[in-house]
């Protein structure tokens, strides 16, 4: 074989090379593009829902369809409806910002001091409506929770964390069910530990980790709400991993529990870092 | 005139409830199904004059193997119209895949869009295919 042939015989297997590897390469982008295209259809689903239910109630007011007590029951679901629909917003805003920037830098806010008992108060308030519409009791047990101390983070991302908890807690819960909200402050780590609990799909022990992972929902969550985007507890997770906290599921005598513990002293410490 | 039924299959309570009060408020009686067994269970007992199917939906226990929950609706619809061809069916679904819509619309199922469809046009819709009487797009503009 000449010096001419064996150069062409390397290139051939070259060019074989590359052809495998583009075809790779658009095999992977062809998948990329198939979840980003079923996750922007979920998106769309989801909000749109929302949006559909309150056109249809004040198409209802509008043509006094409904009489004056069930008006201001429809009026509380629009309310509900709103409610969701900023908070799948929210949801959306922040993944956006997540996909772009890991680490959500961009997006730091000041760190501010959060009355955690008040802040899931507010919360379960919000979300009592869309409850009461599955006959789902939310409470705060405030005993212990009232004599946490505030503690130190941004405050609108902690608030979708637990509102990313919570409303998956109404989603998933069975009808006629509570979804329980306790809190309590640990000295022995200086942090405050919240827990959330609710009875409904249950959590698999192989998916209690898992569960916090980018895009992840069980089988039984698919086939129960098919337009669900995996995202929400992905969202919790990162945010608290900024604030340096922890976030676990689990489960607990039929329950299904999650957990959240923010550090105070740690939080302190980097604001005192940031102002020096 | 005997009351006329509707069965609403959909598992989203927030679609689900401002349809009912406008369809009981136009004198109809409403059933509702969360899963397509379900919905399947109450056509087998039940005499019913019209549905209404969501596509993305829980299959229910007993169909959860057979059934994808993305698609869930087109199998109900193709269900219905082969064992109950006598009732009448419309979808009403935010899911804009064209193709899940041709074979919908292939089985003589009227497809309505959540979200852009008003709640007068699914009413006007509903009593015109009950009824036999023509439906007139501009009665739409009156809510």
């Amino acid at each position: 074989m000449s010096e001419v042939e064996v150069y062409i015989d390397q290139l051939k297997r070259r060019v074989i090379e590359l052809e495998k590897e583009n075809n790779l390469l658009k095999e992977q982008m062809e998948k990329v593009a198939s979840e980003r295209e079923e996750y922007l259809q979920n998106v769309s689903h989801q909000l749109v829902a929302p949006l559909n239910a309150i056109k249809w109630h004040i198409e209802n007011l509008t043509g006094a369809r409904v009489g004056y007590d069930r008006g201001i029951k429809v009026l509380r679901s629009v309310y509900a409806q709103a409610t969701l629909a900023v908070h799948l917003a929210k949801n959306f805003n922040l993944m956006s910002n997540l996909e772009a920037d890991h680490a959500l830098t961009k997006l730091k806010e000041p760190l501010q001091e959060i009355n955690l008992c008040q802040l899931l108060i507010n919360l379960a308030d919000d979300f009592q409506p869309l409850a009461w519409d599955r006959d789902i009791e939310i409470s705060v047990l405030k005993d212990l929770f009232e004599q946490a101390p505030p503690i130190l983070a941004m405050k609108p991302l902690i608030s979708q964390v637990f509102s990313n908890i919570i409303e998956n807690a109404v989603k998933y819960s069975d009808s006629k069910t509570e979804i329980v909200i306790e809190g309590k402050y640990v000295p022995s780590t200086d942090s405050v530990v919240v827990s959330i609990r609710n009875r409904g799909v249950s959590l698999d022990s192989n998916h209690a980790k898992i569960v916090f992972d980018r895009g992840f929902r069980s089988p039984e969550a698919k086939r129960k709400y098919p337009a669900g985007t995996g995202f929400g507890l992905y969202i919790a997770r990162r945010i608290i991993e900024i604030h340096e906290g922890t976030i676990t599921a689990g489960t607990r005598n039929g329950w299904t529990v999650f957990e959240v513990t923010l550090s105070v002293k740690s939080l302190k410490g980097k604001a005192r870092l940031r102002a020096n | 005139m005997q009351t006329k039924t509707i069965l609403l299959i959909d598992d989203e309570q927030a679609f689900l409830e401002p349809l009912v009060d406008a369809l009981e408020f136009e004198g109809y009686r409403t059933l509702k199904a969360r899963t397509a067994d379900e919905a399947l269970e109450i056509l087998k007992r039940e005499r019913v004059d019209l549905v209404t199917i969501d596509i993305m939906l829980d299959p229910g226990e007993s169909l959860k193997n057979h059934v994808d929950s993305h698609s869930t609706g087109l199998f109900l619809c193709e269900e219905i119209t082969r064992k109950y061809p006598q009732i009448d069916a419309f979808c009403i679904s935010v899911v804009s895949e064209m193709r899940t819509i041709r074979k919908i619309e292939s089985l003589g199922i009227r497809f309505l869009r959540k979200g852009e469809t008003p709640l007068r046009t699914v009413l006007n819709m509903l009593r015109s295919r009950l009824t036999g009487i023509a439906y007139s797009s501009e009665r739409d503009r009156s809510y």
